[in-house]
């Protein structure tokens, strides 16, 4: 087990370097000169320029932060390998650099003001996900080929086909203006703290058009792995057993074929959690959600790198660690893995 | 013919009759066989069948389109007043946009986007994902390291944002789209192409050929890659519906195809303003996304199933 677990951390360093190493090609080789981003229209003069290269790491600077010249005067270009250096131990230190408007604002900063609310987005829709997404595939398996089971693999594809911005979208148009005299037409505004016409709603009613929106592809993979691995488990011998032991249908479905089957359905959920991380530009984005996705959309818009590729990474890592969690936390639950998972690669 | 007189009568009739059944029973390669099977398969006909459909009318469109429904991007500033936004009539099937374009007309030149962008980026991707799990699995040892913990850094990545990223650096337009959809996609056909390879190589024929004196790449083309292009064929197809989809997203956020040029992502953002009123203009790209992505993911489960290749669920 301790050597599984080791194997799987010393597999993540190469990848994680990998990772920061891309990002940080990506953020460095975007076309335009971050200053003339910043300065825009206006015309610099040339101490402030340097002043902010300074500040920006583009150029060598002494222990201070004062620019360095050379003998004719010039400012002299840090090489992109000491940027990279400097680059990985501010991300270490959870330094995501300054952004290029809002006053060269720490990235970190603004980032960590947002992502409470994607965080909470992103819990609701998994709950969502679990509950409806799990239920759906339970049933499903259990009556197959019934009408019901039918319905759920029309309502899967057809999820997993549309675009789920779009899903939101009909869902504004249904709740919001087709039911209007039912949901008094503000179901999907954003939430606004008190006041406002809609003021009656609790906040928490906000959270369930975009977090349905977040959680619809999602939900619909979960009903379909869920579905597809308890018809497998109930296949098995030890099903056939228990049955022939003389247990009712339900106390096996319950107690013996749900936990397995259960195994892949959850691993799925965890991973996905990345996935919504990033699911969360476009969801936040139509619902004007105050969150990190709909301040990256901004950022994109506005050109703003240091904030698109700051939340990027952030979002990058996450994904990277709660694989890493779930990777092993499944070794736990699964004994084949620890055992021969090492000859399988 | 003394022979046949010392045959009994019956099993002669016997043996011109398995004859003839034999001649008679159709030829049975893989790929006759799989279209027998798919052709069984109502939902993947039909997905077939939109697919045929929507590629007819996105390569004639300009034989009949302009004609009929307008220009998909000129706008006439004399009538753009009286044309904005009408509801869809018989003139106007799909209603008219705010620069009073026909929607339907601009959805059939969409479709030629979309369909560009999934087949061309999907070939990128593949192509780059045969070549890498060739490379891989068939040389093994450092090469197979190497190239897989590449993928792993790739796969690191959630895929959408990654390629968001991609166009951030390398700037928005249908070009980029089709590099940063195709050149990020390869991991995951790199994988099922290194398996595929991998469970081929141990075959008796693959020892044989090289036993004969054959090369590794005469085995790669001649031996390996027979026998695992049913696996890249369906996995192929269902990545088109995929990359669709991320092109309306990316068109979507404004980091794809650049205005006027008509892109599904592009109508529907441009539709969310007149939600309220006129709520065709994002529903009908909308369903025009919907449908061909999922006539993408039917052909692609039925060609999975007519041609035996297992994958993972979901």
């Amino acid at each position: 087990m301790l050597r599984y677990i080791a194997r799987r951390i010393i597999q993540f360093i190469p990848v994680f370097l990998g990772v920061t190493l891309i990002l940080f090609v990506m953020q460095n080789v975007v076309p335009g000169d971050p200053i003339k981003l910043i300065a825009g229209e206006k015309k610099l003069d040339p101490q402030t320029e340097i002043n902010l290269r300074a500040s920006y790491h583009l150029i060598e600077t002494d222990e201070n932060g004062a620019p360095i010249f050379d003998e004719e005067g010039n400012t002299i270009e840090t090489p992109l390998w000491k940027r990279y250096i400097s680059y990985i131990t501010g991300l270490l230190h959870g330094d995501l650099g300054r952004s290029y408007q809002q006053n060269g604002k720490e990235v970190t900063k603004i980032l960590s003001q947002k992502y409470p609310y994607t965080f909470k987005l992103a819990v609701v829709a998994i709950v969502l996900e679990s509950i409806i997404g799990i239920a759906a595939g339970m049933v499903s398996a259990i009556k197959r080929y019934s009408a019901w089971d039918v319905g759920v693999t029309l309502v899967t594809s057809g999820l997993v086909a549309m675009p789920a911005f779009w899903f939101g979208m009909l869902q504004q148009l249904f709740w919001g203006i087709l039911m209007k005299q039912w949901t008094g037409g503000g179901f999907y505004l954003p939430i606004s703290g008190t006041g406002g016409p809609y003021a009656e709603f609790p906040s928490w009613v906000y959270y369930i058009l975009p977090a349905l929106t977040l959680a619809a592809v999602s939900t619909a993979y979960t009903a379909r792995i869920m579905r597809s691995q308890l018809l497998e488990v109930l296949n098995q011998d030890y099903i056939r057993t228990a049955r022939a032991k003389g247990l009712s249908r339900r106390a096996v479905i319950w107690r013996h074929a749900l936990k397995n089957a259960l195994i892949p359905v959850v691993t799925y959920i965890g991973m996905d959690f990345g996935g919504m991380l990033a699911g969360a530009i476009l969801t936040e984005t139509v619902f004007n959600w105050p969150g990190v996705g709909f301040e990256t959309y901004r950022a994109i818009s506005q050109r703003d790198w240091p904030i698109v590729m700051g939340s990027v990474t952030v979002i990058v890592i996450v994904v990277m660690v709660i694989n890493l969690i779930v990777d092993i936390s499944y070794a736990f639950l699964d004994p084949r893995i620890r055992f021969d998972g090492s000859n399988n690669e | 013919m003394s022979d046949n007189t010392t045959q009994p009568a019956g099993e002669q009739a016997v043996e011109q009759a398995q004859a003839k059944e034999f001649s008679a029973a159709p030829s049975r390669t893989l790929w006759g066989d799989a279209f027998q099977r798919l052709r069984r398969n109502k939902l993947a006909v039909a997905g077939a069948i939109w697919i045929i459909l929507m590629v007819i009318i996105a390569i004639s469109a300009d034989l009949w389109v302009p004609q009929t429904l307008g220009n998909p991007t000129q706008t006439d500033s004399t009538t753009m007043a009286s044309m904005s936004r009408l509801p869809p009539s018989l003139e106007h099937p799909f209603g008219t946009d705010t620069l009073g374009r026909d929607v339907l007309c601009r959805v059939i030149y969409g479709a030629r986007i979309s369909l560009a962008v999934g087949v061309l980026a999907t070939a990128i991707s593949t192509l780059i994902g045969l070549v890498m799990g060739a490379l891989a699995a068939y040389n093994g040892g450092i090469w197979d390291t190497i190239i897989m913990r590449f993928a792993d850094i790739f796969l690191a990545f959630p895929y959408t944002l990654f390629v968001i990223a991609m166009l951030a650096v390398i700037g928005p337009g249908i070009q980029n789209v089709f590099i940063a959809i195709g050149v990020l996609g390869w991991p995951s056909i790199a994988r099922v192409f290194r398996s595929a390879i991998l469970s081929v190589k141990e075959n008796d024929y693959v020892d044989a050929a090289r036993a004969m004196g054959a090369s590794d790449a005469r085995i790669i083309v001649r031996h390996i890659f027979p026998n695992s292009v049913a696996s890249i064929v369906v996995y192929a197809t269902m990545n088109i519906g995929g990359a669709i989809l991320t092109e309306s997203a990316l068109s979507f956020l404004g980091m794809g195809v650049v205005p006027p040029d008509p892109s599904w992502g592009i109508m529907i953002q441009d539709g969310q303003t007149y939600l309220a009123t006129q709520p065709w203009l994002m529903i009908m790209p909308g369903i025009a996304i919907l449908t061909t992505v999922l006539a993408f993911t039917l052909l692609g489960d039925g060609l999975r199933d007519a041609l035996d290749v297992k994958m993972k669920d979901a």
